[in-house]
This record gives structure tokens, sequence and C-alpha cells, in this order.
């Protein structure tokens, strides 16, 4: 028995002693109302804090003898003979009920039992209603949002007992989102204003998914001083609707009071509407039932590495299988390979869609930060977003949020003006963040793009001068000027404001961006606004390459990369001029990559030139021969070549050897710039 | 393959040829010892890596020492082996494989003899040396592999064009 | 800075239970046995929210809300009482004697703790 406990049995083992000592004198003097007045007080105790402390038995057994107790000091009950003995036995009674397993023991048991009817009986004979407990209530406990519209419109008096009918209005705004909308027509003249009293009423929509009983509940103090309504307008979230919110505020400077007809028109309306976009939606979505169907499980991520694993696996031992049915010629497995190989792709491509999100799941935090923010910063901002179901590998998405969050929050902080500075710079009152995923090649791209002010290039340059990481007379382009705000602890604002003040500058974007083998980019034009862009390369470990050789050596080049090969003899390459080709008609830039990648030795007579996809060009790679293509598994180089740029990882072909896997984009970027 | 329990306690150290001198490792470092084969290089990377192999179906890195440590370098022979190890780089345990020359016994090694590398009138960067020992007649240097492997990084990182400040005999 | 609860019961454990209760809160808590001994409590200083049983002996609480509610200084602080479901009549005439509302026995420490919150901040 805890503390608690032990204190009530103490006080209980008093109260009833006392109990007893009253009983005693009250019978010999029936009418002595101080005597009745405590014999009821006792049995409001005993039943109070029996509850209290878990003595429910005596909750139970004091619960009716309390009630007959106060009939008689109000004059409803008259003491009789019955009564004063069942007392005297319910004081003993009581005294065993003390003990938390007494009801156990059946003599005692059978003890409760009678006398609680015969309190009953007597309770019954007088034709006092018997109190029953209030059962609570149970409505549909659905954890769908319904709306809800509340009028309480409190007595001018309210206040006068401590009431705050403020408090009640938060109260409901912890239930849910709500909209509050005040109505002070009755709030007199300032001649005749008590502050005392309260002239507002309220009319407040709240979505909930709470009991609408929890609704009420909040206002159980007042609702009797006060006028109340509380009914279910919808049953789904009816202040999601813009169109609503635009004729209620409407309506609100109209009327004084929003009429429930009116209301119930109104949502009724937004069912019709939804309605029929849900009937243009189906017919829309007929082709992707299936995918669209809301049935998902949650999977371990555990399981999805392995299945990730044993897929790898099953690549690779399939592309064995398929080297030696070649090398081999063995004709009648040669059908069976492919199909196996077919289907092994498929399991590829499904397995690594299963571990892809959409950054649709980052985009309402987006929405949400905005929106604070807006409100915080009082800045009128519209955020756009496009491409939500472009999906990306999971950890990618939970290594990209921060650093998204910390460039719409520049956006919003610093870029977007307040509204008048617009205005009088001619640009539209509201600002725009536009947000936008698409795949490009083998990778995600992500622009994140406002309309603000841009970046002032003069300051920046100032700041690098201050912090003397440029020289001040040396010549810079613009762009390279904006790079340098990715140096660690460059920072234009004059102070870190709370939220983007956690350590997460642009260098750390970088950093992150860099980390998942990313690029980030960042365009600005003074008044018009500033782009930036962060390419990420689609993590996928097994890819579909096409396999080459060049020296002694066979590499990789992602295959969705690839545009055409040419062949072409040796000296076409060796006498181009400037490193430019010319392929249909067209002047192709080319990289040599024997040269490139120092391999020694001849060249063959007759060389491949793969045409390849980047940015929006194809350059040109020349390599001694293409073999064809290949699923390849995608392994990591290793810690020894950690910060390799060029070449991705390696992969095992069917004959134990390695090849290595190309990141063209990179190959392209490294080197053009030496050159 | 070197049972685990043993290898914290124990004393024992392989010991391997580079060019004339003769250096240990400690066998909780060592995984496996590997004749020499064909090696992929890769293509813009700094000489003494020499590239990469197959090592039962992951991709090890392979790094050649004499030419890490600016040895003489001489052509691989029938002896020429390649140690697969287990360094601590930066906060994890990496395989890496190391070619050397020839490895010879496994030997133990008492920590109480071995001397600080300085008094031995050092010709090696004595960073990556724990220490020097005398072992039937032969100076035989104990290796902080971690610590070779490590700087390894570091270099990389910082674009490894820089030599290291040695003599060498 | 913390708020200041004036609770008045007859019932030690309960007494006992709710500045337990309270004090884990962060309010500070004064006791009173009944109305004659809660009274004299408000002489001025700062009592926050009075939270009284009805039935005491001496002065019972609906005495003691009318009595606290004459005097100007606590006119109009909240003040909750503590009743059981049969009671149910007896809102009505402590709400004409000033108080706020009430909280029903037997009560879980969260529901005081909700109850005062509905009517002091």
């Amino acid at each position: 028995m805890d503390n608690f406990q032990k204190k009530f049995v103490e006080e209980a083992t008093d109260l009833i002693n006392n109990l007893e000592e009253a009983v005693l004198a009250l019978e010999k003097d029936i009418s002595n109302n101080e005597l009745i007045g405590e014999v009821f007080r006792i049995m409001h105790s005993l039943k109070g804090g029996g509850g209290m402390f878990g003595f429910d038995d005596i909750s139970n057994f004091t619960h009716n003898l309390e009630t007959i107790y106060d009939e008689v000091r109000t004059g409803g009950l008259k003491i009789t003979d019955d009564l004063m003995s069942i007392t005297f036995s319910s004081v003993d009674h009581l005294r065993s009920l003390l003990d938390p397993d007494a009801l156990k023991d059946p003599q005692i048991n059978k003890n409760n039992e009678i006398l609680l009817s015969s309190v009953e009986a007597i309770l019954k004979g007088s034709g006092t209603e018997i109190p029953i407990a209030e059962a609570e209530e149970e409505l549909d406990q659905d954890g769908d949002k319904q709306t809800i519209y509340i009028y309480f419109a409190p007595n001018e008096s309210i206040m006068d007992n401590g009431t705050n009918p403020l408090y009640l209005i938060d109260e409901l705004c912890t239930l849910g989102e709500t909209k509050v909308f005040p109505r002070t027509a009755k709030v007199p003249l300032l001649s005749r204003f008590n502050y005392s009293k309260c002239y507002t009423a309220w009319e407040v929509f709240l979505v909930s998914s709470e009991n609408i009983n929890d609704i009420h509940d909040v206002f159980i103090f007042v609702e009797d001083d006060s006028e109340l309504e509380i009914t279910k307008v919808a049953d789904f979230d009816v202040l999601a609707n813009e169109g609503f919110n635009e004729k209620i505020q409407s309506l609100y400077s109209e009327k004084n009071h929003f009429d429930s007809a009116v209301i119930t028109s109104l949502v009724n309306d937004l069912l019709e509407e939804k309605k029929s976009r849900m009937v243009n939606v189906n017919e829309k979505l007929k082709i992707f039932t299936k995918e669209n169907v809301i049935s998902s499980i949650r999977v371990s991520s555990d399981k999805i590495d392995h299945l990730m694993n044993l897929v790898s696996e099953l690549v690779t031992t399939q592309a064995s299988l398929s080297l030696y049915v070649e090398e081999n010629q063995v004709y009648a497995l040669n059908q069976l390979s492919e199909n196996i190989e077919n289907i092994t792709r498929q399991l590829r491509d499904t397995a690594f869609s299963i571990s892809l999100i959409p950054i649709e799941s980052m985009l309402t935090r987006f929405h949400r930060l905005i929106r604070d923010l807006s409100s915080e910063f009082n800045k009128n901002i519209d955020f756009i977003t496009e491409g939500a179901e472009t999906e990306l590998d999971k950890t990618l998405i939970q290594g990209l949020t921060d650093p998204l969050m910390h460039i719409i929050r520049n956006s919003v902080d610093h870029g977007i003006e307040p509204e008048q500075e617009r205005i009088d710079a001619g640009k539209t009152p509201q600002g725009m963040i536009y947000f936008k995923a698409f795949y490009s090649g083998a990778s995600v791209v992500i622009k994140i793009q406002d309309d603000g002010r841009g970046i002032d290039i003069n300051k920046v340059r100032q700041k690098a001068i201050e912090k003397e990481l440029i020289l001040p007379d040396a010549k810079y382009t613009n762009k390279e000027i904006l790079d340098l705000i990715f140096i660690p602890g460059f920072s234009t604002a004059k102070n870190i404001t709370d939220i983007s003040g956690r350590g997460v500058g642009m260098d750390v974007v970088k950093r992150k961006v860099d980390e998942i083998r990313g690029t980030v980019d960042l365009e600005s034009k003074e008044n018009i606004g500033t782009t930036i862009t962060i390419k990420l390369p689609l993590t996928l470990s097994i890819i579909d390459g096409l396999l080459v050789v060049i020296g002694d050596t066979k590499y990789v080049m992602p295959l969705n990369l690839v545009d055409k090969i040419y062949a072409y003899e040796k000296e076409q390459f060796s006498n181009a001029f400037n490193n430019i080709i010319v392929v249909d008609g067209e002047q192709i830039p080319f990289y040599y990559l024997r040269k490139e990648f120092d391999i020694p030795g001849e060249p063959l007579d007759i060389e491949q030139l793969v045409l390849v996809k980047y940015e929006e060009k194809r350059i040109g790679l020349v390599v001694d021969s293409v073999v064809g293509e290949y699923q390849a598994v995608l392994k990591p180089l290793g810690k020894l070549y950690k910060n390799h740029e060029i070449i991705s990882g390696a992969t095992i072909l069917g004959d134990g050897t390695i090849a290595l896997v190309l990141d063209t984009n990179k190959i392209i970027n490294e080197f053009s710039f030496k050159n | 393959m070197i049972n685990d329990d043993i290898l914290q306690t124990t004393n024992s150290y392989l010991t391997f040829q580079l060019g004339d001198e003769r250096f240990a490792v400690h066998v909780s470092k060592l995984l496996n010892i590997l004749e020499l084969i064909p090696i992929t290089k890769v293509p813009k990377s700094p000489d003494y890596l020499k590239g990469v192999i197959n090592l039962r179906g992951s991709v090890l890195g392979v790094m050649d020492i004499k030419m890490k440590f600016n040895f003489p370098i001489t052509e691989y022979t029938k002896e020429t082996c390649i140690l697969v190890l287990e360094v601590l780089i930066g906060d994890d345990f990496t395989e890496v494989g190391a070619i050397v020359d020839s490895v010879h016994d496994v030997i133990e090694i008492d920590e109480k003899q071995i001397l600080p590398p300085l008094s031995v009138g050092i010709k090696f960067k004595s960073d990556f040396i724990t220490g020097v020992i005398k072992y039937k007649d032969k100076f035989i240097m104990v290796l902080d592999i971690d610590k070779m492997f490590n700087a390894e990084q570091t270099k990389i990182a910082n674009d490894d064009t820089a030599t290291e400040a040695i003599t060498v005999k | 800075m913390a708020k200041t609860i004036l609770i008045v019961d007859d019932s030690e454990s309960i007494r006992e239970v709710v500045s337990f209760t309270l004090e884990n809160a962060g309010y500070n808590v004064i006791i009173a046995i009944d109305g004659t001994d809660a009274l004299p409590h408000f002489d001025g200083k700062v009592i926050d929210l009075l939270l009284t049983d009805l039935h005491m002996p001496n002065m019972n609480g609906i005495e003691l809300i009318r009595e606290v509610r004459k005097i100007e200084a606590y006119g109009r602080i909240p003040i909750l009482f503590l009743t059981t479901e049969s009671q149910r009549d007896k809102k009505i005439e402590a709400k004409d004697a000033g108080a706020t509302g009430w909280i029903i026995k037997p009560f879980v420490p969260a529901k005081l703790l909700a109850a005062i919150n509905k009517v002091m901040r």
C-alpha cells in the first residue's frame, strides 16, 4: 500500500470511530441537525476518499448512505429504526472494508450485499431518485477529422466568478485546428463600457478528431451561464478548403452570426465539389488504380537491406551464368539464361523502388516551414511545388532535409522582400518560392527558386575581401563570387537569426550534398531572384551499364547516359583540332580516355566514340572497344579511394575480374577544367 | 585463419621483407596473405595505390608500401605477396591490401623488448614505427599499421602531390 | 512566478494527495482544514486560486466561497470546489455563491490539473 493509502486508512479509521460516536448520540436525539450533518459529512468523506485512494468497496458502500443522510438533513427523509440499525451495522461493516481484500471473505461479501440492498430499499421506499453514476457517452471515436461549429456567447457577468472565457477559447484551440471569429456587436461605447463584463461572443470552427464530449467538456463550468451551441458540420476538414475559407471570411464581415443553415449549405456545396472532383480523378486514376490504392505495409529497413544484398548477388551470379553459356556455347541454355537475366532485371528494379520514397514526404515540412516563417517575418509568400512524386533513396531524403530547410529559410528570411518593398520595386506583392524536383539522366535534380532580392554580388565581394578570401583588385566572374558563399564561415546576414543560426550555413549545405556525391549550384540576379540547384546521383547500386575496354582494363558507363556509339579510325582522333570531331554534321567535343587515363601502349586501329549525355549537351568519350550491355553490381572502391571522383565504384564481372565504373559527368567536368 | 580469441592477448607478429629491411605487424591486424594476383589499376590515382582486386566478391584496394616509403622499386617476384590487413581508418575498420616483397615467420615479441625508434639512427618516417627489436641478429621494425593508413587518408584528401621528407639509404 | 493555491478539505489524506500533486506541478500550496481555518488567509496576500471541498465542519465550502467573494481583492479569483456526482444540485448553489467551476470526486491528479488549467494560466 502506498503512503497515501496508508494515510487514508488511518483517517478512515478515525472517521469510522467518529461515525460510531455520532450515530450513538443520534439514536438518542434523532432530530439533532448537527449530528445528522456530521453523519452525512463522514459518509461523504468516506465515499470521496475511498474513490480517491482505491478503496472502491468503501466508496460504493457509502454511496447510497451519503444520499440518504443528505435527504435526512434537508428534511426529505425521516430517520427510522430501520435506518438506525442499518447504519450501526454499516459502521462495523465499514471497519472490515478497510482491508482491501475484505470482500474476498464470503461472509463479509454476504454482509455487503445484504446491507447494500437494505440501504437501497430505504432509498427506493422514500421515493428518492437513486443517483446513478453518469456513464461517459461513447461517441464515434473515429480518428478522422471532423469539422465542428461552436457558438459561445457567455453571460455578461460571467467574469464575476473568476471565469476567463479566453482560456476556454484557448482550450478549444488545443483540440485541433481552429478558425475563431469573435463577435463584438454587443460591445457598448466606451462611455458605457464596464471592464468587468464580457460583451463578446465567439464562433469557432474546429477541425479535430476528438470526441465531441471532450469539446463539450471545455465549457462545463460555463454552459449554464451561456448560450452554447456545438454541432458537427462536416465529416472532413472543411478549413483545408480555400473556397470555404474565403466564403466564411466574407460572410463574417456581412453578417452578425453564421447561420447554421448557411454553414450547412456551404458544406454541402463543398461536398458536391468534392464529389465531382472525385469522379474526374477516379477517371484518371483508373490507369493507376493498383498503385494508388492506399495499401501499404511497414517494412523494417534491415529486411530491405537484406533483400538488396540478395538481389545484388543474384545479378552477379546471373552474369556468371550468362558468361558460361556464351563461352561454352550451350545453346539450349541460351534462352533460359536470357529469361533469367530479364527477370533478374525486373526484380532488381522493383527491389530498388522499395527503398525509394517520393520527395512529397519532405514537402509538407517545407510548406509548414514557409507558413510559419512567413507569419513570423511578416512576408507574403506563395510556395509552389512540382515533382512531388519524384522518388529518392530514403537515406538521401534524410540527408537532404536539413540543407533544403536551410535554403528555404534563407529565401524567406533574406530573399523575399516584405510586401511594401516588393510593391515599390514594381513586383507582385506576393513573393514566390518555387520547388521543383525531376530526373535528369542518372541524377535527381532539385531546384529551389525565389523571386526575391537576389544576392548582392558587391556585398559578397566586399565580405570576401574583408575575410581575405580574395584580393581586392583581382578579377572574378559573378559566378565565382557567388561560389564563395559556400566557403565555411561566410555569411552576409548581419546577425544569424534564430532559425538560420542552427549551425547550418551554405558551407554545411555544400558539405552535406558532397557527402551524398551530389553537386550544388547557385545562381542569382539582383532584384530578380536566386536559384539553387542540387543534383544527386541516383544511388542505385545495380546499374545498367555499357561495358567498354580501355587498355587492359574494363570500364562500365551508365547506360542511360549513353546516347550513341560510333567507330572511327584512330587518326580521326589524333588529328582532330581542339578535340572536336564532327558527328552527323554536329561538332562534338571529345575526350581521349587512353590519354586522360595515362594508359601505356599503342591504340587500336579502330576506336570507339561513345556519345554520352552531359547536362544539355552530348560529349564524346573515346575507348578501345565496346563489349556490350552489362548489369553492374556497384561495389565501393574502399577507403583508400575515398575521394576518387571519376570512378564511382567497381563491379565484379562474371569471370571474376574487376571493371571500374565511370562517373561520366565527373570525368567531363574534371578534364574540361584541365583544358 | 587466426582465431579472434587469441588475438588481443597474443604477442605474435608476422614478419615480412621490404627491400633490405624487415618489418613486423601484429597478427590481430592480419586477415589473410595472398599471392600476387593481377591488380586492376584505377586511373588518376597516386602510383603507390596499385589498384583493386577481387577478394571473395568484394573489392579490395591495394597499396605498394615500398613506393609509399620511397624505397627503391624492384620487380615483383614469385615471393611477392599481398597482406590483407584490417586497419582503423577514422572511426571504421576497413580491409586494405599491402604489397610486400616476401613474408617470413610469425614470431613472439615481448613488449618490453621493443626499443623506441629514435634509438636506432632511424631512416624511416618514425611516425609509422612503434619501435624496433633485435631478433636473431636482425633488426626488425614494428609497424603501426593504423597510423600508416590514416596518414594515407589525409594525404589523399589534401591533394596528394606531396612527397615525404625521408632520407633513404 | 509560481501561482499560489489554497486548498481546503477536512480530509487529511485528500489534503495531502492534492498538495503533493499541486506542488509537483509547480504551484505554491496553502492548506486549511475547513472554512474557519481558511478564511483568515484571505488577508491581502496573494492567493491565485481557491480549491475547496463543500462539506466541512465549522464553515462549509459554500459559506467560505460567499465570504471570500465579499472581499474585494478576491472578488474575481478562480474558485473550484470538490464534489461527488450525487451532489450535482450543489453546483448551482456553489455557483450562485460565486464559484468558477468544480472537480468531481474521485479524481485523478491529471483531471485536477486540467480543471485548474481551465481557469488559471
